[in-house]
């Protein structure tokens, strides 16, 4: 530390080394938590439909095909996301017509 | 020679704004189980019956996923995985992309790794196994009931 002031210029900072991804931008979103949700708590095919596009971002990324991977992405949402309208709107039109019978506390509970 | 990630360029995703999505995020999720918690999905006529089930008779891979997150929110982990295995290791998923989630917003980061396919092929043909299988006479521990 002493003959700190006649040392030569101190090194650059280490870069963070580039990985696969770094190189080709940060990869897009597989939604695959939202896929999951949407097939947990809306119990239809759209939401495995999701899961499936969902790993086609990861596969097609990792072959290198950007474009395949960012319109895998968008599927992928787009069909949780539709999943999930689809679900709600299923369970709200079978409350009202259950309401509506006067039938809901009779039926039997074996729900989600 | 230095690295700028794409989203420290744009300076929109950093910050303590960044981390106001996932919070809310948690603050809805949070909401969501609690309701569960406390509306026991046990009681007949709290929740509508799964569309699936109901049109189809057989058990979907959500069904039971109520009851599960209400044996969750009451810290009965035995029953939830009774209710519904495979909604208890998604929900600790959930949990553990929610903190990475959280963790990149803080820092600022945008999504720099994406898991290799064949994990997701795992995936995939995981649920689709136990689709099939909790509806086989016999596989109790796999079906809601």
């Amino acid at each position: 530390m002493s003959d700190y002031g006649s040392t030569p210029p101190p090194p650059p900072p280490p870069l963070t080394p580039y990985s696969s991804a770094e190189v080709q931008g940060a990869p897009p979103p597989n939604y695959l938590v939202w896929a999951i949700l949407s097939t947990l708590l809306c119990c239809l095919p759209l939401g495995i439909a999701s899961i499936v596009f969902s790993t086609q971002v990861n596969s097609k990324w990792a072959l290198g095909d950007v474009a395949g991977a960012q319109d895998a992405s968008v599927k992928a949402k787009n069909f949780a996301m539709w999943g999930a309208i689809l679900g709600v709107v299923i369970n709200v039109v079978v409350v009202v017509i259950f309401v509506a019978g006067g039938v809901l506390s009779t039926r039997t509970g074996s729900g989600y | 020679m230095h690295v700028v990630s794409p989203s420290a360029s744009t300076g929109r995703s950093t910050g303590r704004r960044a981390v106001l999505r996932p919070l809310g995020v948690a603050a809805v999720a949070l909401i969501g189980v609690g309701y569960v918690a406390n509306v026991d999905p046990n009681t007949p006529g709290h929740y509508p019956t799964c569309p699936f089930l109901a049109v189809t008779g057989w058990y979907c891979p959500g069904c039971g996923t109520l009851r599960a997150v209400h044996a969750l929110g009451h810290g009965d982990l035995m029953t939830a995985l009774a209710r519904n295995p495979f909604a208890v290791v998604a929900l600790g998923y959930v949990v553990v992309t929610w903190v990475l989630w959280l963790q990149r917003s803080a820092r600022g980061r945008s999504l720099r790794w994406l898991a290799p396919p064949w994990v997701l092929y795992g995936v995939l043909a995981a649920i689709l196994m136990f689709w099939v299988l909790r509806n086989v006479p016999g596989w109790t521990w796999l079906s809601p009931a």
